[in-house]
C-alpha cells in the first residue's frame, strides 16, 4: 500500500528533465576549462626615458640670462654601469664606474654603497649595454639597481654618449 | 503486476546536486576567464626579475601600448610583424594616432606623450634591436616605458 502511494506521488508532480540541462552544462564547462589560461605573474619596471641630450660642459660659460642653480648636472649625479656580453650573449662582465664586479651580488653591494650614501651626489644610474647582450642579462642588472634608484636609463655600449638620457 | 515490479526497480539517480556543482564551476570559470588578453603573446618568454612590481589599477587605467619583441628583435604588434625599419615607421604612426586622440587635452605635450609603452621582449632578444626600437619611440615623443618581466620563474 505504501509502495503504491509513493509511486502515485512521484507521478503526480511535473517532471523536469534534468539530463539535457546537465549535458549542456557539461559542454559549457568543457568549453571554459579548455579556454581558461591563467594569466602569468608578470611585473614591470616603470621608467621615464628621455632621448639622449648633450651633457653640460663643466668649463662652459653659462648664458648671461641663466638663473643661478646649485643643482649638479645630471652627469655628475649618474653612476655608470657597463655590461659586456659573453660569447653566448649572456652577462659577461659588469663594470660599475671603472671597477669590475665579480657578480651581481657585488654589484648590489657597491650600488647600495654609492646610491644610498647621502654624502655622495649619485641618485641615478646609466647602464651602457653591449649590443649583443640578451635582454635577460640587462634585466638582471635593472633588477639589482632598481632597489636603490628609480632613475635608470640605458644606452648602447661604444655609442658616443654625450649625456645621460634620464 | 510484472510491469509494476519493473517500474519499482528503476534506478533514478538524483542529478540535481551534480547540476548545482556544474553550474558553480561554470560560474567560476566565467568569472575568471579573460578574453581581453589580445596583447599578451604566449610566444614571448619573459626574463625573470623578482623586483618587478605588479601592475596596479592606476597604471592599468592609463593609455598603454604593448610592444611584443621576439628573439630576432622583430616587433609584434596588432597581429603583424615589423622589422627594425618598419618598426620605426609603425611607431611614428602610433605616435601620430596618440597625438590625434589626445590633442584636445589641456596638458597635452607632443614631446611627452601620455601613452605608456609596455615592452614585452623575449629573454633572448639582443639589446641592439631593442635599443633601436626604444630610440624610435623616444624620437616620436614617447617617454613612459614599462619593461615587463616575470616576478618568478615557471
Amino acid at each position: 500500500m505504501n509502495k503504491k502511494k509513493s509511486i502515485r506521488r512521484t507521478s503526480d508532480g511535473p517532471e523536469v528533465p534534468i539530463t539535457p540541462m546537465l549535458d549542456m552544462a557539461f559542454q559549457l564547462l568543457t568549453f571554459f576549462v579548455l579556454t581558461y589560461h591563467p594569466a602569468p605573474v608578470e611585473g614591470q619596471f616603470s621608467m621615464s626615458l628621455l632621448p639622449p641630450q648633450p651633457a653640460t660642459n663643466l668649463d662652459a660659460t653659462p648664458p648671461p640670462d641663466a638663473a643661478p642653480s646649485n643643482e649638479l648636472p645630471a652627469t655628475l649625479r649618474t653612476v655608470t654601469t657597463t655590461l659586456r656580453a659573453d660569447d653566448t650573449g649572456g652577462l659577461g662582465r659588469i663594470t660599475l664606474g671603472d671597477v669590475d664586479m665579480r657578480d651581481l651580488d657585488e654589484l648590489a653591494e657597491k650600488a647600495k654603497e654609492v646610491l644610498e650614501n647621502p654624502e655622495l651626489p649619485f641618485d641615478q644610474a646609466l647602464i651602457q649595454v653591449d649590443p649583443k647582450l640578451r635582454y635577460e642579462g640587462l634585466l638582471q642588472v635593472v633588477d639589482v639597481l632598481s632597489k636603490y634608484t628609480t632613475k635608470i636609463a640605458f644606452t648602447i655600449l661604444d655609442e658616443v654618449v654625450p649625456g645621460a638620457n634620464l | 503486476m510484472a510491469g509494476t515490479f519493473s517500474e519499482e526497480l528503476k534506478a533514478e539517480p538524483n542529478l540535481t546536486p551534480l547540476l548545482d556543482v556544474v553550474f558553480q564551476l561554470i560560474t567560476f570559470f566565467m568569472l575568471v576567464i579573460n578574453f581581453s588578453q589580445d596583447t599578451y603573446d604566449a610566444r614571448i618568454k619573459l626574463p625573470v626579475a623578482p623586483s618587478a612590481k605588479p601592475v596596479d589599477s592606476a597604471q592599468a587605467a592609463e593609455d598603454r601600448l604593448v610592444l611584443n619583441i621576439n628573439p630576432n628583435g622583430t616587433l609584434l604588434l596588432n597581429g603583424r610583424e615589423f622589422g627594425p625599419d618598419e618598426a620605426a615607421r609603425e611607431m611614428q604612426l602610433q605616435a601620430d594616432l596618440v597625438k590625434l586622440n589626445f590633442r584636445n587635452k589641456p596638458d597635452f605635450d607632443p614631446n611627452n606623450l601620455p601613452t605608456t609603452l609596455v615592452i614585452r621582449a623575449d629573454r633572448n632578444t639582443p639589446f641592439e634591436p631593442l635599443h633601436k626600437l626604444i630610440v624610435a619611440c623616444q624620437t616620436n615623443g614617447f617617454r613612459k616605458f614599462s619593461l615587463k618581466a616575470m616576478t618568478r620563474g615557471n
